[in-house]
This record gives C-alpha cells, structure tokens and sequence, in this order.
C-alpha cells in the first residue's frame, strides 16, 4: 500500500506522527480519551501504525471536540493530499483515481448499524473505522494503491480518493475499480430506499461541499474565498456564515434571517442585533466585495469612454480622409443613416453627410469632452447650422420645423428636482420582480443589505410598495 | 357643422403624443445607467423615461428618435419634449431638438343625454360603425379630419385627432348627429 512512497511522502507522515504525539498530552489534559488521538492518526494516510490501529475495534466517537478536531485532521490530510507535495504519492495512487460504485446485490437498510471495519479482502488492514449509519462520525480513507478491490465500504463514510477528492458515502458501496479509461459512474442498482446518487463523476463533485456534514462544522480555511463568491447566489445561509465564525453557535447561525419589509424596518430589532454579529463580517465583505466590484466597473467604463473617445476621433479623421476621396459618400452616408440626410421628410441639413456623420459619433462622447466644446464653442455650432434664435416663428414655413437652439438656461428650464437621491438609506440586493403601474411601483427583492436611518440590516427578502 | 353646440361642453384634452428627434444616436446603456428616473427595456430596445414635472413619459431609441407622451396640452408636450432633451443633453450627447410634431391628442367629452347606438348608427351608416360584441361603443371616423370619436350609449365620447383644434372640431360635428339620436329622458 504504502510502501512505494517517496521521501517526501515519508517526511509528511512522520511530521503527523510528531504531531500527534505531541498533541497527547494536551488531549490528555482536555480529558479525551487516548483512543480519541488514535483515532486520529487512523484517519492520517499512514501505514506504520497499523498495528495499532487493528486493536482497537470500534471506537465511539462523542462530543463537539473530538469530531471538530478529527474534522480538522481530515481537512489537514485532504489539503495535504491535494497539494503538489504528495505529487509522487498521489502518482503511486493513481490506480485508485478510477473507480465505480456499486451497490450491493445483498444489500439490505439494516446492514447500517455495521460498526465493523471496513471488509478489505486484501492482506493490508487500513483500519478501523468508527462507522456510524447517522453520519456523525466522519470517518475518512482514501483508497491506496495496490489495494485489491471490490471494496465493501459502509453507509456514513466519507471516501477521499488519490486525486484529493471526497465523496460522502450515504449508502452502503462496493468499490470495484473502472476499466481503464472510463470515467463515468454505473448508476448503482437502487435496492436502497433512498435514491440518492452515491457516486457521481469526480470531475463534477466540488469538494468542499460534498465534505460537509449535517451537523457538524466542518470548515476549511480555504473555503472562504471560494465561498465568498457563492455568496451572493447562495441561498443556504448557513453555509456563508459558518467560516466567518467557527467557533460560534450553529444554532443562531443557522436561524435563517428575518424577512423584513421596507414598511416595518425595525420589525425585528432584537433579533437583528444577533444576526448583525454574526453576520457583520460577512455582511461587510460581502459589501465589500459587491462595492469593489461596482467600482471596478465603474472605472473600466470610464477608461473605456476616454479610449473610446480617441479612438472615435481617429476614425472620424480616416472618415473625412475617405469622404474626399470618395464621390459615393453620400450614398454611403445612406447606409449608415437612412434618416438622417436621406430622410425625405427633413431636408433640412445640406452641408453634406459629413456634419450629419460627425454628430452621430460626437453623440458618443462623453460628458467631460462635450462641456468641453460646448464652453469652448458656445451655442455656436448649433446656431450656426439652425437658423437664428428666433426660429420658432419662422417654422411653418418649412416642411418640417427648424431646430430650435437648447440655450443652456433661456428656453428650457432645468430640472427642478436635482438630487434627491444623495440620501444616506442605500439598499443593495437582489430583485426577484419589479412590478409598476402607472406610478405605483412594486419590489420583491431578495438577498440584500441596506443602511436606513444610519443602521444596517441585512434580508434574504424583502416586499416593497412605493409612489412615484 | 359650425353650429353653436358649445353649450359649456367640455372637452377635456387627457393626452397628447409627440415625437422629436435629438439627431444623434443616443447610447441607450449610458442613459439607463446615468439618467435620472429611467426604465431600460433592452429586450425592446428603448429607454422610458419619466420627468415630473410635465408629467410625462418619454420613449427614447437610439436612433435618436423619442416619442413624449401624457402630456395634457400641446405646449405642455413641447415644453416637456425640451426638457428632456435638454436631460438627454446634460448626460452628454450631443443633442438637437428638431422636428417635434404632436401626432396624436386624445379628448374625452360627456353629452349631458345618452345616445341611442343602433338608431345612431343607422342613420350614419359608412361614417359610424357598431359592434356591441367587440366593442361597446360606436366609432365614427371623420375623415378630413381625420379624427375618430368612439360614442358610448351613456353619452361619453372619446376623440382622438392629430392636434386639438381638430379634436374640438370633431365635437361639434358630431355633436347634432348624436342629438337626433339621443335617447328618450325618461331613461
């Protein structure tokens, strides 16, 4: 099994090994019992300790810490076995990266309570494995090479293979290994009542969310940041929350927060206060995250206007370029622009396409370059292509009405309403549906933070009525 | 036609449609994002947007065409059709207000009697149609006007016409046709 390990591999073991020794008297003085720590080494991919390990039957795994620890144990030797270190380990594995699952003809729901080791027909124990049908023990092995299969592995297993991936075992298994090359997974004959899939292809099974346990918080310090992205299209709040804080209670953390309506924000301010603990880091980040992004977008547009911008003047010149060397500019400024200059109904602009074909790009820049030439130039462009200032009167005359100027404050008053919107309630969420009528709007929103009346809130829903 | 019916009818103006054009292509994606009380309907491909003030509602494209609707009187759509170019202006295009025209001005009016439909529709027969299971009102359509007045058997009429004063005009046209048949008061 293990005896073609490499140097590396035999460092890492014996680091385990130290590690674990050095641990026992510390779990001596928490009160955990030896069997605890040598169960732990079980769960450590090593083979020196077999003898050991065979002694030991069953044992019964009880209390938060113990599986916290051996849980952290797990995720040690699941991170240890995916990373580069355990390369050529992994290499000497690689048999076992392929296998199938069966279900056992024989297989019946009572067979669960088995608490007996894991039945390997090959001459290597592994070990012992605490098996427990609910689930609350997480035993883990991973499948060495060389070892002899059809594998009869237990209901309530957690299975690891070389390649670092975990399955978590709900029904009971036999392991046969795949004819070369195959990769995809037999669907295992349903003699089990339940019909859930109990192996799928390795390359679809994201591992850290097949590694976690009902009850137990299994967490990874890797997950976060791959978390934090399934943040905002999560909808199990549980998960989120529970890297944030580990050491917290799962059964606040797991109380799903409180639907507030916009109409009653303080509906529930005592619970909000607990939520906002726990999920204040969370919250941040994820505000954070969502901010960062916004600003990200925010500035790439604007170097994309300001490129564009540049770009636009380029081939306004290559444009002017073609416009003298070509006669059939005016047809072609039909194809870019059938109302514009060959609209029959305005005839009104006849200094050529080119003015036309200008403004159509111009339209494209943005606000900086156009106060730009507006201060620069004034109303004079406009007046000197409409007629003069008093055009108004004299449009009837013309099939269709003269420009009128837009004087910057003469003729057209501003809006009277500027910024209402600089108020400090902010809502960033989601939007199931958004309804209107005439003026009446609708919101179902969903999965948000706001900030109202200067404290914040947090919902995964959230109705709203409003009048414009 | 011209006869002395306005006995203090009133017609009350409760939209008027018009259209303009900015001569620019507008970036419809810029205007949703930066624009003031904007909806984008990009599976249509127009922006609404809707000022206050003139209580209007404005389809924008990008072709630079707008079309400025709910206003209640014509100088109220050009006022509010300049507002909002003058917006679409201040977000930074390069915008000029040309050919604004009023092309659709809805009216309602009350009879101060109701209208027998059928003995109406008879005696009107190419101009005025009924059908009372499609539609409950008659429609009679004026053609040089080129107005429609939609006549309902409670005495209320809706016009629509291209301007106002041919709205007013097609009142009074109608107005004595629907005095023959008017229906007994005993109603």
């Amino acid at each position: 099994m293990l005896t073609d390990t490499g140097p590396v591999a035999k460092l890492y073991l014996s680091i385990i090994d130290d590690v674990i020794e050095s641990m026992r008297e510390l779990f001596l003085d928490e009160g955990l019992e030896d069997r605890v720590l040598d169960d732990l080494r079980h769960l450590s991919v090593t083979a020196k300790l077999d003898h050991l390990v065979s002694s030991r039957g069953s044992v019964h795994h009880t209390g938060k810490r113990q599986t916290a620890v051996s849980s952290a144990v797990q995720l040690w030797e699941s991170k240890m076995m995916q990373s580069k270190a355990m390369e050529d380990f992994r290499k000497n594995n690689i048999n076992s990266s392929n296998f199938v699952l069966q279900l056992p003809a024989n297989y019946r729901q009572n067979d669960q309570e088995l608490t007996a080791s894991v039945v390997i027909p090959a001459s290597q124990n592994i070990c012992s494995f605490p098996v427990k049908n609910n689930s609350e023990t997480l035993a883990t092995f991973s499948l060495p090479a060389g070892l002899a299969y059809p594998v009869q592995i237990p209901a309530g297993v957690t299975l690891q293979t070389a390649s670092g991936q975990l399955y978590k075992v709900n029904v009971p298994v036999v392991v046969t290994p795949a004819p070369a090359g195959q990769q995809s997974v037999s669907h295992p004959t349903q003699k089990a009542p339940a019909p859930q899939p109990v192996a799928i292809p390795p390359h679809t099974i994201h591992p850290p969310q097949e590694v976690e346990p009902s009850p137990v918080q299994a967490t990874s310090v890797t997950q976060p940041p791959q978390l934090m992205t399934d943040l905002p299209p999560s909808q199990e709040s549980s998960l989120p929350q529970q890297p944030q804080v580990p050491a917290a209670d799962t059964s606040q953390l797991q109380s799903p927060p409180p639907e507030v309506t916009l109409a009653e924000n303080e509906s529930s301010p005592q619970a909000e206060p607990v939520n906002l603990s726990m999920t204040a880091s969370p919250c941040s980040q994820l505000l954070d995250f969502q901010l960062g992004t916004e600003e990200a977008l925010t500035q790439t547009t604007q170097l994309k206007t300001r490129d564009v911008d540049d770009i636009l003047k380029e081939v306004i010149e290559e444009e002017r370029e073609k416009a003298d060397r070509l006669d059939l500019y005016s047809e072609l400024s039909d194809i870019v622009q059938l109302d514009g200059p060959a609209d029959n109904s305005d005839m009104e602009e006849e200094d050529g396409g080119l003015p036309l074909e200008e403004n159509d790009f111009l339209g494209m820049i943005n606000a900086e370059a156009i106060k730009v030439l507006q201060e620069g130039d004034g109303s004079s462009d406009d007046n000197s292509i409409s007629s003069s200032s008093d055009s108004e009167g004299a449009d009837e005359l013309a099939n269709v009405e003269e420009e009128d100027p837009l004087n910057s404050g003469d003729d057209v008053i501003e809006q009277d309403i500027p910024d209402l919107f600089d108020t400090d309630n902010v809502i960033v969420c989601q939007y199931d549906k958004i309804h209107r009528s005439k003026n009446r709007w609708k919101f179902h929103l969903k999965d948000g933070v706001m900030c109202y009346a200067g404290r914040d809130y947090v919902f995964s829903k959230a109705v709203g009525e409003a009048e414009w | 036609m011209d006869s002395s019916n306005d006995e203090a009818l009133d017609i009350i103006v409760t939209n008027v449609v018009a259209t303009f054009r900015t001569r620019c292509h507008l970036n419809l994606r810029t205007i949703a994002l930066e624009g003031t009380n904007v909806i984008y309907k990009p599976e249509v491909g127009k922006v609404l947007m809707k000022l206050r003030k003139p209580m209007i509602t404005a389809s924008i494209w990008s072709s630079g065409k707008i079309i400025c609707t709910g206003a209640t009187s014509e100088d109220e759509a050009k006022l509010g059709a300049r507002r909002l170019a003058r917006c679409l202006q201040k977000l930074g295009f390069k915008v000029r207000f040309s050919a604004f025209k009023v092309v659709n001005v809805l009216a309602v009016c009350s009879m101060p009697f109701a209208v027998h439909l059928i003995d109406f529709t008879k005696n009107n027969r190419p101009i005025a149609s009924y059908e009372p299971e499609l539609h409950p009102a008659a429609t009679y359509r004026i053609k040089n006007l080129k107005a429609t007045i939609q006549v309902f058997s409670t005495g209320s009429l809706t016009v629509t016409g291209p301007n106002v004063q041919n709205v007013a005009t097609a009142v009074e046209q109608v107005y004595p046709l629907l005095f023959e048949c008017q229906k007994p008061l005993c109603k």
